[in-house]
């Protein structure tokens, strides 16, 4: 891999913890994950996701597979999805976006459920509408930035 | 003398301010190097002296009796898409003696307890979380509820607290210690408004957390005095040690009567009808089954070619308890 994406994919790592800090319960590495299967060779997404896995698991206050679960729907929601769509479509982006959304709020209602908690409805509700603006935003704009990348054949 | 030494100066102010600026310009870049230095200085001191205040504050948190404490600082917020609980992270885990439930405090009050370890680091499960509960007591009325988490930016609130039973608001309620986790008398919340809610049995009471979590910077884990020599603690519930024994004979967590039989297998025995004591106005226990009867030996002569028939012949005896024993449970029935 070139330096200038290996910098690329160290500082959206690095962007998407700080972020996650300052807006809690939104993945911002969820959308970089989609990026790198689709403008990467297939081991990039396996390491990114593995390593942004542990992140998510260790930060999160979950049991230990919900990290697992969270990727392995976004993935096999885009590999379902670009049978359909175009995968590089700013739409198919707003409708992986709406499907992340609702599979939180789903998700965590489930997981709370099965470990008897008790979660705070409102605010998960305000996260899930907060996930699904902001993940295909932000996949145009890292979609922008690596296409601008030295060395990129797309870059001008 | 006067007038030409006054004319002296001002030439000499004159020369010096307006027209020899001979290495003024290399002196202001060192100043503004030295004052950046200076500044940037300031603020480093600025920031030690506020978490020396801070740490002083913990420091002076006086643990209860047979409890230590040891200062954790906060490394994360909620963070990611798995944070669905109101948690922060310390820097302290299962290799500094942190175990499950252990109680977090800052010098306001109670903060939470320990939901999960890692080698390095602990989630904190906040007490204005829904899911914490903790058993409280007012502070003056002497008044017992339970607190519960709402959420956040949410008051608890207190609940269970019987209509007519007396407490103030304004009132601090404190830990009662009843759940085992958390000490005797560390103050959680204070009352701010009491009410009732339509049918109910109970009071309808709110307090307010004595500390803000998005200000939190370092907080306190109580450690049980028997359990802080220990450096790792097993990740598993929180289990009360037993005081230090005089003898070096080791304890039994099992009780066991008086007059048990020392080994484990007649411990059975306790089961049988027999040595079940009646309960008042049942009546004698019915009678212990006789023992059984040793079977007679069987000639060889009788059947020599059958080697499984003295198992059978030997079953035959139980069968004939277990018969005996039938009438015996109706009549006592």
């Amino acid at each position: 891999m070139r330096p200038a994406r290996i910098v690329f994919w160290a500082l959206l790592t690095l962007a998407g913890v700080w972020l996650q800090n300052i807006v809690p319960g939104v993945d911002f590495l969820a959308p970089g994950l989609i990026l790198a299967m689709q403008e990467e060779k297939w081991t990039v997404p396996v390491w990114l996701g593995g390593i942004w896995l542990f992140i998510q698991e260790g930060t999160g206050s979950m049991p230990f597979g919900a990290g697992i679960l969270w990727y392995g729907a976004l993935a096999g929601l885009y590999f379902f999805g670009h049978w359909l769509f175009e995968a590089r479509n700013f739409l198919f982006m707003l409708i992986l976006g709406a499907c992340l959304g609702a599979m939180h709020f789903l998700f965590i209602n489930v997981m709370a459920l099965l470990q008897d908690w008790s979660i705070y409805l409102d605010r998960l509700g305000v996260e899930a509408v907060q996930q699904a603006l902001i993940f295909p935003i932000e996949w145009g704009l890292l979609y922008l930035i690596h296409h601008h990348l030295p060395g990129d054949p797309h870059a001008a | 003398m006067a007038p030409g030494k006054w004319v002296h100066e001002q030439v000499a102010s004159f020369w010096s301010r307006y027209l020899y600026f001979v290495g003024i310009r290399q002196q202001n870049d060192q100043l503004r190097l030295e004052l950046d230095s200076a500044k940037k200085e300031l603020a480093d001191l600025r920031e030690n002296a506020s978490e020396v205040e801070r740490l002083r504050q913990i420091l002076s948190l006086t643990p209860p009796i047979d409890w230590t404490r040891r200062a954790a600082r906060i490394i994360s917020h909620r963070l990611g898409p798995n944070a669905a609980l109101e948690t922060f992270l310390i820097d302290k885990g299962s290799a500094h003696g942190v175990s499950v439930n252990m109680p977090v405090v800052s010098p306001d009050g109670v903060v939470g307890r320990v939901l999960r370890l890692s080698p390095t680091a602990a989630t904190i499960l906040l007490i204005t979380d829904p899911n914490s509960r903790i058993p409280v007591v007012s502070q003056k009325n002497r008044t017992q509820g339970i607190v519960k988490g709402e959420g956040p930016t949410k008051e608890l609130t207190l609940q269970y607290v019987p209509q007519g039973a007396p407490i103030e608001e304004g009132e601090v309620l404190v830990t009662s210690g009843l759940e085992e986790i958390f000490p005797k008398g560390l103050p959680v919340a204070k009352v701010t408004s009491i009410g009732r809610s339509g049918s109910s049995l109970f009071q309808l009471i709110h307090a307010a957390p004595l500390f803000t979590p998005r200000q939190l910077e370092e907080v306190a884990l109580l450690f049980k005095a028997n359990a802080a020599a220990v450096p790792v603690a097993p990740a598993a519930a929180p289990v009360v040690a037993p005081p230090p024994q005089p003898t070096t004979a080791p304890v039994s967590p099992i009780i066991t009567p008086p007059n048990a039989a020392p080994t484990g297998k007649p411990q059975k025995g306790l089961k049988t009808p027999a040595a079940i004591p009646p309960a008042p106005g049942q009546g004698a226990p019915p009678p212990a089954p006789a023992p059984a009867p040793t079977p007679a030996p069987v000639p060889a002569v009788v059947e020599p070619a059958k080697p499984a028939k003295p198992a059978k012949k030997a079953d035959k005896p139980a069968e004939s308890e277990k018969k005996r024993r039938k009438p015996a449970r109706t009549e006592g029935q």
